[in-house]
């Protein structure tokens, strides 16, 4: 009994070490304070894990924008310093992230982070700090309102999965003219099973029937199963809600199987990347916030591909362009880096962006009036073909 | 560095190393390696969330539901697969770690208590969860006057519910069961031999574990506020697994270090961006070579030469084991 | 009928990957017995070789698959000699190896995270058409994998069973211990069996490539594959091919039945193979020590 009692001691002893540690470090911390001849902007996503592209894109498209506003002097006369951090696409990391951001690093906004799960995971952080965040692609609808209540410091650029599910459905049931889809996703991602739901609704709304629905789990890479049961129900299309390297293999495979169908994905596909298996996809559309053909943006990429070494621009590189311009105009309105300034001004200001004109509404924190492109994959020249625009609403 | 970053790792902190404590009571002690740690974790958090959102349960009773609830899973899996040896007991986990993941992952149901619908949606994953876990409580409301607050927030705080668990785990260890789990771990024939019911010593083990990894999933998922089956995969299992083995199997100050140290290590190199994860396999590889037996090589704080110099305490025998495991006090 | 046939088909064409793969498991698990994770990192690394000798190197189809081949290979080595072999040295107990093996699956991981990046690359086509019987369709590129998947593993069956090399290695898969004693350097079967499951590993990494998409985070495929040489029972190389092909078959069957099932299933006939029979089907007897 005596050693366990010496372990007690020895064990409140480390205790209140380390509650003495702690104590320092609550000193430290509010001797800091912002401000200075810079003005800090946040950004966090996946630089590592599965999404790692999306996120790199991201980040490197802030880094440049920066570079050519501070050479153009900086806003409100300030240069501009961006602070980012890699979450490895964990909702778990994400929150150290935004934590580091808030209350050490205290920057004005963030940008960021590229998946919705990670949006959902920071808003308690965003709403103790009273910090913004403007996410880029997060289309899931619990990003800005949950349960009715807005969530106050968080806005996006980007359509919704409800909007998306509506564009798929419409475009295949309207402009394509076609009765029978099939669906097949990933039943672990939320963005999927959220397009997936939407599309399904719309798309029986309007007399279409879904023939086949089959999932996977994330990581699976064979989907010759499922593919062969689609090809059993012989749908006109199949809608695949899913991220592009899915989307790639699930081409390869089906063309193997002998299965020439067309398919149709979503925001998530849409890269640069699907071009490598060119032959697969021809034929084949992709739903997108912008039409990554558009001549207007010609000067845009190749700035990109220069300042980069090459590297080619995914549509990541579009939202974040339109998110830091509302971020500059709201910086402009507000007059200050004040962070919920800013929070403020982004209902406020209104830009002409990648992505077309930007409002956001103070309703949701939504952008008004999006609309999605739909484009077709023309493998012998590698490139897309615009098909339409349809409205998200 | 500012507070609110730094309670925020020490929160992770405190619910990892309850995990971490409980997988060394399992590996550390035992000598038993569990790959799927992760879905106790898993099942405690959902347990936990649908206790206070659904049922309305005040933050400890659902640590506790959840807790018992991971055990009972515990009890159940150590039933079926506790017989088996070495690797084969840890493929066994790792299958059910991921296992548990899927059946989260396709679970849908929805069902509604006191007029509140409470939805299970798979892969969607809860949000709004209410954020209850806070590191000493929430003393601000003591100098608001708010004395029930305070002593409500205070006796469901991580830290006090770490420290319990802490000295519980030494309690434990020092009693006739942890001997015996020593010797299971040492020789668990020999340890046969000598009269200790291995399996019962085994199981004991498992059960803890479940129990610390529930409990810490409730603390967990009130912590985020988010939860989504995503969270769980196997390498967070292997995490907990390196931090037990980084520290030092068999030591509970061991545990306590190498959890603080590797919540501590990404965000200390978050600076090297790209190439702290490659360290940090590096760095494992390292240990694993140069200093197998972890930082504390299975010593407690109280075997330390500075420690017994300060406290003029004894020696204690390293492997307790040859006490026959047996008579402590 | 014919959809039955096409699904069997496309199973088979599944287990011949995993077979390719888990046989590497099962190589060093009979010698060794430790489970080595690191050895989906190995296969990872051989894809992303085989797509830099074809696209930046412009290399023809069989020489890049050969460097694959000798690529992984050594890297398997490597790894033996740096992270293995010290601890082989002490006669740490096999769970630290199990350690090292996941710490070097996460170090390789995100080397070529950080070193290339995480971007998925597509292998450029190889072969693009595909076979058609009786209205089954039978990609070029899954015979290509069935046929290196068989010609390889026979050839290593021919190894092990017919050279002196192969003695070595089934005398030391009975007992290391004793066969050291009786001369034959334990060093050198330990070299030669992560050399044949890494260049393996490296032809599995191409094939996997060319059918799949390359990417740092491989994993799960490797998993499955582990999975796979559980239910064949470790340390068998028969019992790898075969459980690889039941696997394959199987999986695709549940996944053409209800396809969010089919992960789960994967992991319940894991757990059930280990309770009911942890030899797997082909497996040697686990002696009964602690």
């Amino acid at each position: 009994m005596r050693k366990s009692m010496k372990k007690l001691l020895a064990l409140t002893l480390t205790c209140l070490m380390l509650l003495g540690l702690m104590a320092c470090g609550e000193k430290g911390g509010d001797g800091g304070s912002g401000g200075g001849d810079t003005i800090k902007l946040g950004w966090m996503g996946s630089l590592t894990g599965d999404q790692a592209a999306y996120g790199k894109c991201e980040s490197q498209t802030l880094i440049m924008l920066i570079e050519e506003k501070n050479a153009e002097g900086g806003i409100l006369g300030k240069q501009i310093e961006l602070v980012y951090y890699d979450t490895k696409g964990d909702a778990q990391e994400a929150v150290n992230v935004a934590k580091r951001l808030c209350a050490q690093d205290k920057v004005c906004a963030i940008i960021g982070p590229n998946a919705s799960g990670q949006c959902i995971a920071i808003q308690s952080v965003l709403d103790e700090y009273k910090i913004s965040d403007m996410s880029t692609v997060a289309t899931n609808e619990k990003v800005t309102v949950q349960d009715g209540v807005l969530k106050e410091y968080n806005f996006r650029v980007c359509f919704l999965d409800p909007q998306q599910g509506n564009i798929a459905g419409t475009f295949v049931k309207d402009y394509l003219k076609f009765d029978k889809a099939a669906v097949l996703y990933d039943v672990n991602d939320d963005y999927a099973l959220g397009l997936k739901d939407n599309f399904i609704r719309v798309f029986e709304e309007k007399g279409g029937t879904v023939v086949a629905q089959e999932g996977y789990t994330n990581g699976d890479t064979d989907f010759t199963a499922q593919l062969t049961k689609i090809k059993e129900a012989n749908p006109q299309i199949i809608f695949a809600p899913i991220f592009y390297q899915d989307y790639i293999m699930m081409h390869k495979q089906a063309r193997t199987l002998g299965i020439e169908l067309p398919f149709l994905g979503g925001d998530g596909c849409a890269s640069e990347v699907l071009f490598d298996a060119a032959d697969e996809l021809d034929g084949s559309y992709v739903i997108n916030h912008v039409s990554l053909v558009d001549p207007s943006a010609d000067a845009y990429r190749a700035r990109y591909s220069e300042r980069w070494g090459g590297a080619k621009m995914e549509l990541n590189g579009y939202m974040a362009h339109d998110a830091f311009l509302l971020w500059c105009a709201a910086v402009e309105k507000a007059g200050s880096d004040d962070p919920q300034a800013i929070a403020k001004a982004y209902c406020e200001v209104e830009v002409d962006g990648m992505a077309g004109h930007i409002k956001i509404s103070p309703e949701d924190h939504n952008p008004v009036g999006k609309s999605g492109c739909v484009e077709r994959i023309d493998g012998k020249n590698k490139t897309y073909v615009f098909e339409t625009y349809i409205a998200a609403e | 560095m500012s507070w609110y970053y730094i309670e925020g790792i020490l929160i992770q902190s405190c619910y990892t190393l309850l995990i971490v404590l409980g997988l060394s009571i399992l590996t550390g002690y035992t000598g038993m390696f569990s790959f799927g740690h992760a879905g106790f974790v898993c099942i405690g958090a959902y347990i936990a969330v649908i206790c206070t959102m659904s049922f309305g349960l005040p933050y400890l009773a659902a640590l506790l539901i959840a807790g018992l609830v991971a055990m009972a899973l515990g009890a159940l899996l150590g039933k079926i697969t506790l017989n088996l040896k070495g690797d084969y007991f840890c493929i066994a986990t790792l299958g059910v770690g991921e296992a548990i993941r899927l059946i989260f992952n396709n679970l849908q149901l929805s069902w509604t208590v006191n007029g509140k619908e409470f939805v299970l949606d798979g892969a969607k994953g809860i949000a709004s969860i209410p954020l209850k876990t806070t590191l000493w409580g929430d003393w601000r409301a003591l100098f608001r006057g708010e004395i029930g607050t305070f002593f409500s927030s205070f006796f469901s705080s991580s830290l006090l519910i770490v420290i319990i668990f802490v000295a519980a785990t030494a309690l434990l260890m020092n009693s006739k069961h942890g001997r015996s789990m020593l010797a299971v771990r040492e020789d668990e024939l020999a340890a046969q031999m000598s009269g200790i019911n291995t399996f019962r010593s085994k199981m004991l083990a498992m059960c803890m574990s479940a129990l610390y990894a529930g409990i810490a999933g409730g603390m967990l998922a009130h912590y985020f506020g988010y939860l989504q089956p995503k969270m769980f995969m196997m390498v967070k299992s292997t995490e907990y697994t390196i931090m037990v083995i980084f520290g030092g199997m068999g030591s509970i100050t061991g545990a306590v270090l190498g959890t603080v140290l590797l919540c501590a290590l990404p965000e200390l190199l978050r600076a090297v961006g790209d190439w702290r994860l490659v360290m940090y396999g590096l760095a494992v590889i390292i240990i694993m070579i140069v200093r197998p037996r972890g930082l504390m090589g299975g010593k407690e704080i109280t075997d330390l030469k500075i420690f017994r110099a300060l406290f003029a305490t004894k020696k204690k025998p390293t492997l307790p084991a040859e006490d026959g495991g047996g008579a402590d006090s | 009928m014919q959809y039955f046939l096409q699904q069997l088909v496309n199973g088979i064409c599944l287990g011949g990957m995993y077979a390719l793969m888990s046989v590497g498991y099962s190589l060093v698990y009979s010698i060794m017995n430790f489970s080595n994770f690191a050895h989906g990192g190995v296969i990872m690394v051989g894809a992303y070789v085989g797509y830099f000798t074809l696209t930046a190197l412009g290399c023809p189809f069989f020489v890049s698959f050969l460097l694959c081949g000798v690529g992984s290979g050594l890297l398997a080595v490597i790894i033996e000699r740096l992270v293995y072999s010290p601890l082989r040295k002490r006669h740490a107990p096999s769970l630290y190896f199990i350690i090292s093996a996941m710490g070097a699956s996460i170090f390789l991981e995100n080397f070529v995270i950080a070193a290339i990046d995480g971007t998925p690359r597509n292998f450029p086509t190889l072969f693009s058409n595909s076979i058609n019987i009786g209205g089954i369709s039978l990609g070029v590129d899954s015979l290509m994998m069935i046929v290196v998947s068989v010609v390889a593993l026979l050839i290593l069956m021919f190894i092990i069973q017919k050279t002196k090399v192969g003695l070595a290695i089934r005398a030391c898969s009975y007992s290391e211990k004793a066969s050291t004693l009786m001369g034959i350097n334990g060093d050198l079967v330990i070299f030669t069996i992560f050399l044949m499951g890494g260049v393996l590993a490296g032809f599995a990494g191409m094939l996997y490539g060319m059918r799949f998409i390359v990417r740092p985070t491989i994993g799960q495929v490797t998993n499955k594959s582990f999975v796979a040489a559980v239910f064949g029972g470790l340390g068998s190389l028969p019992g790898a091919i075969v459980g690889s092909v039941l696997l394959g078959v199987m999986e695709i069957f549940v996944a053409s039945f209800n396809s969010n099932l089919r992960d789960l299933f994967v992991y319940g006939l894991l757990i059930l193979v280990l309770v009911v029979k942890p030899s797997g089907l082909m497996g040697k007897v686990v002696e009964d020590k602690a």
